[in-house]
């Protein structure tokens, strides 16, 4: 073993700091110095350059892992959105503003300060939606319309890409291991989170874990009336979020409706991301306020996890669904320019939810923070949820996927959006009680919206006077256009060759799912198979138990009725014991 | 090998480097931290071991439902009074920080729960583990009925040879499947 495979072995191993000590002298001291220093040297260097490094280490310390869960969240979504925006920005914007300097803006708009909010106005004309970019070929080389679809396609399947993967290594993680035992006692037990160093968040968690300790052991306890009872709340509990999320789409799609007959100034397009914001600010306290009423229900931590996470969730798909339909229905037949419509109402939305982010955190947060710390400390810290936290981070990051289509440069509010966030969240941060959120949990919320993105693009064809896809029937045909033009020299015909044969034609599909569907039965076999071996090796260890302890009391058994006097009929007796103890 | 006035030696600082998962950064403020715990003339000597009731005034260890128990597990003293030396306190940090391995902190978790240290978990540890974590007072504890089926849960999930106790290697199994484990079993100063 080479001199430091040697040294991460010894490192594994549970000794104290002097033993360990001792076998490191066998070799010699000052070569492994020298890599081992280079080594560190290469790794606190890394740890310098990276964002953050030092705040979050403080954090974790400070605050405890499911805290800092989120802010590794955060920091994820920033680094997904500068490249977002540095893509967009290298490959769409750049040559759009190298080749015409000046945007053609109408000589009666300027610039007024509503734009900010608004999104409409004088940013109308300019390259922060798709109206603003045009389909022509930039220096002869250089295709526009090309561009812009591949630039947004190539960027979707990358980010698709990078969450499978994310959500496949803790899906392993969270699901597969912690399959049957994730509740369980134990977990709860073993998961005791040593860092919290605050007495007071300290008693909390404590009255945490016995309120769920109690619980689990009363679940064996129940009789069948109470089962039922319990059944009854779970679902009486259900009901009221989903109809309260239901109510709350069809009121945004009315007031959709009313803005829109009513449409003269730029003002009044305000309402809407203003009432939607509202909404999933006030709502989710709805949600927690029904909980606190629950005082009957021995099972509160069950069925707050069940309302408030489903219902918050279920609440802002429902509000997407509707605001998606509606733009898909209404806007795209009734305006010219529907694609820069859609980004403008979701640059509305994404500027309205980051300023409700930041209103509800100083409301919510810092002042109840302040009034419990220091004007009425019976009300106690409050708890930084984040479950809800990590909520508003998926449904502002989806904002910006559905509008990255409409509206190219939205990731550049994002970047200052969560850069924001994160020193506005770290000054309200405390303690959090044990929680039991995981990761696949938050990415998996955000593949559907995505998809529903797709189907929008597919369906509906763009339209006529502006935007890099005018005169075309459909998004795709882009593709098309340029594959017809490829088929005249002769350089690129493989290219053709493979547009046609794989990608147009139905066999490869149906090819690639056959291998898919193959390659899942087979794995499937095998944890079959490996689920069988499992349980015959437990019944195995169970049956070893039992034949140490027949062979321990057969050998007391002899030891009682058989005093020994003969020294080697002990010593025979010594090696029985010793083989007797290596069974165990 | 022992601690010198004020500053560490480069050469036990690699050392230390090598043989603990600590950095470079958090050796030193390990260092900085312990030597505030010792008196002044007590720094001047190497290897001082300072007693459980001076390391539980550190205010990462002193609200900490296992804070004598972890005293008691990295101490290295003969009278096995839970005193530390810096050593030991490099180890106690090295065993807690992010980068140690998880076969480390299910050893050292298991060592830390075993109550009476006779190697195994047995009824009485459990016993002592959940009412350390749910509180010491009356009131706050689980009732007979409670404790008695939370620790039969317990044994059935966890004991897997079905001798009423769980060994290491159960244990190992047992935390081998729980997500949190690594990132809730941490102390950082």
């Amino acid at each position: 073993m080479s001199a430091r495979d040697r040294t991460r072995a010894i490192l594994d191993l549970p000794m104290s700091f002097e033993e360990k000590n001792g076998e490191c002298f066998i070799f010699h001291h000052k070569t492994k110095c020298c890599i081992f220093s280079y080594d560190l040297y290469i790794k606190s260097a890394r740890q310098t350059l990276e964002l953050w490094q030092g705040i979050m280490k403080e954090i974790g310390g400070k605050f405890g892992s499911s805290v800092l869960s989120y802010f590794v969240f955060l920091k994820w979504l920033l680094m997904f959105n500068i490249f977002s925006f540095m893509v967009n920005f290298g490959f769409i914007t750049i040559p759009l503003l190298v080749s015409d300097h000046s945007p053609n803006i109408p000589p009666n708009v300027s610039f007024r300060g509503l734009e900010l909010l608004s999104g409409a106005g004088y940013f109308t004309y300019t390259v922060m939606y798709y109206g603003g970019y045009s389909n022509a070929t930039v220096g002869q080389v250089y295709d526009m319309q090309l561009a812009y679809f591949f630039t947004i396609a190539v960027y979707m399947v990358l980010c698709g890409i990078a969450l499978i993967f994310s959500m496949a290594s803790s899906f392993r993680q969270n699901y597969v291991l912690a399959d049957s035992v994730s509740n369980s006692a134990w977990q709860l037990l073993c998961s005791w989170d040593f860092s919290v160093t605050n007495e007071r968040a300290v008693r909390q968690r404590r009255n945490n874990l016995r309120e769920s300790l109690s619980e689990k052991a009363q679940e064996e306890l129940l009789t069948l009336s109470e089962k039922l009872r319990h059944y009854g709340v779970h679902f009486g509990s259900w009901l009221l979020s989903t109809g309260l999320a239901v109510g709350c789409g069809a009121s945004i799609y009315y007031l959709c409706q009313y803005e829109q007959k009513v449409h003269n100034q730029e003002a009044e397009t305000l309402l809407v991301p203003f009432v939607v914001s509202l909404i999933n600010l006030v709502i989710p306290l709805f949600y927690s306020l029904f909980n606190k009423f629950e005082h009957y229900s021995s099972q509160r931590q069950q069925i707050y996890a069940l309302v408030v996470r489903s219902g918050n969730v279920f609440l802002r798909l429902v509000i997407l669904a509707v605001l998606c339909y509606y733009w898909m229905n209404v806007v795209a037949e009734k305006f010219s320019c529907w694609e820069s419509m859609v980004g403008q109402a979701l640059y509305r939305l994404v500027i309205f939810d980051f300023l409700f982010l930041m209103l509800g955190s100083f409301f919510g947060e810092f002042l109840s923070n302040v009034i419990g710390t220091r004007l009425l400390t019976s009300l106690g810290v409050p708890e930084f949820d984040v479950a809800r936290n990590v909520l508003d981070l998926i449904y502002t990051q989806t904002l910006a996927w559905i509008g990255i289509y409409f509206a190219p440069l939205l990731p550049a509010i994002q970047i200052l959006k969560f850069f924001l966030l994160f020193y506005l969240k770290k000054v309200n941060a405390c303690f959090q009680e044990f929680s039991t959120c995981c990761a696949i949990y938050q990415r998996s919320k955000f593949i559907p919206p995505r998809f529903v993105c797709l189907v929008l693009l597919c369906r509906l064809s763009p339209s006529e006077q502006c935007g890099p896809f005018q005169g075309l029937n459909n998004t795709f045909a882009v593709v098309e256009v340029w594959m017809t033009e490829l088929e005249g020299p002769s350089h690129s015909h493989w290219t053709v060759w493979i547009y046609h044969n794989v990608i147009r034609s139905e066999l490869f599909y149906f090819l690639v799912t056959l291998i898919i569907i193959v390659i899942i039965y087979i794995f499937w076999q095998v944890t079959k198979g490996r689920q069988e071996l499992i349980r015959l090796l437990r019944q195995q260890i169970i049956n070893e138990g039992k034949d140490k302890f027949f062979l321990l009391d057969k050998l007391q058994n002899l030891q009682k009725s058989h005093p020994n006097r003969n020294p080697k009929q002990k010593k025979q007796k010594e090696v029985c014991c010793d083989r007797v103890f290596f069974l165990c | 090998m022992g601690t010198t006035a004020s500053q560490l030696d480069k050469d036990l600082l690699s050392e230390y480097q090598e043989l603990t998962f600590l950095t470079k950064q958090e050796i030193l403020l390990a260092h900085k931290r312990f030597s505030e715990l010792l008196s002044k003339d007590e720094r001047n000597f190497e290897n001082t071991r300072v007693s459980m009731e001076r390391i539980l005034t550190l205010p990462e260890l002193k609200s900490n439902p296992f804070r004598e128990r972890i005293c008691h597990v990295f101490s290295t003293s003969d009278q096995k009074n839970g005193s530390l030396t810096f050593e030991d306190f490099l180890d106690l940090l090295s065993a807690f920080s992010d980068s140690a391995t998880l076969e480390i902190k299910s050893h050292y978790a298991f060592r830390i729960f075993d109550f009476d240290d006779d190697g195994t978990l047995d009824c009485g540890d459990l016993e002592k583990l959940v009412n350390c974590l749910t509180g010491e007072t009356d009131d706050t504890r689980l009732t007979t009925d409670e404790m008695r089926q939370l620790i039969n849960n317990i044994l059935e999930e966890s004991d897997i040879d079905k001798d009423g106790t769980v060994n290491l290697s159960e244990f190992q199994h047992v935390i081998s499947r729980s997500p949190d484990f690594v990132s809730s079993f941490k102390i950082v100063l």
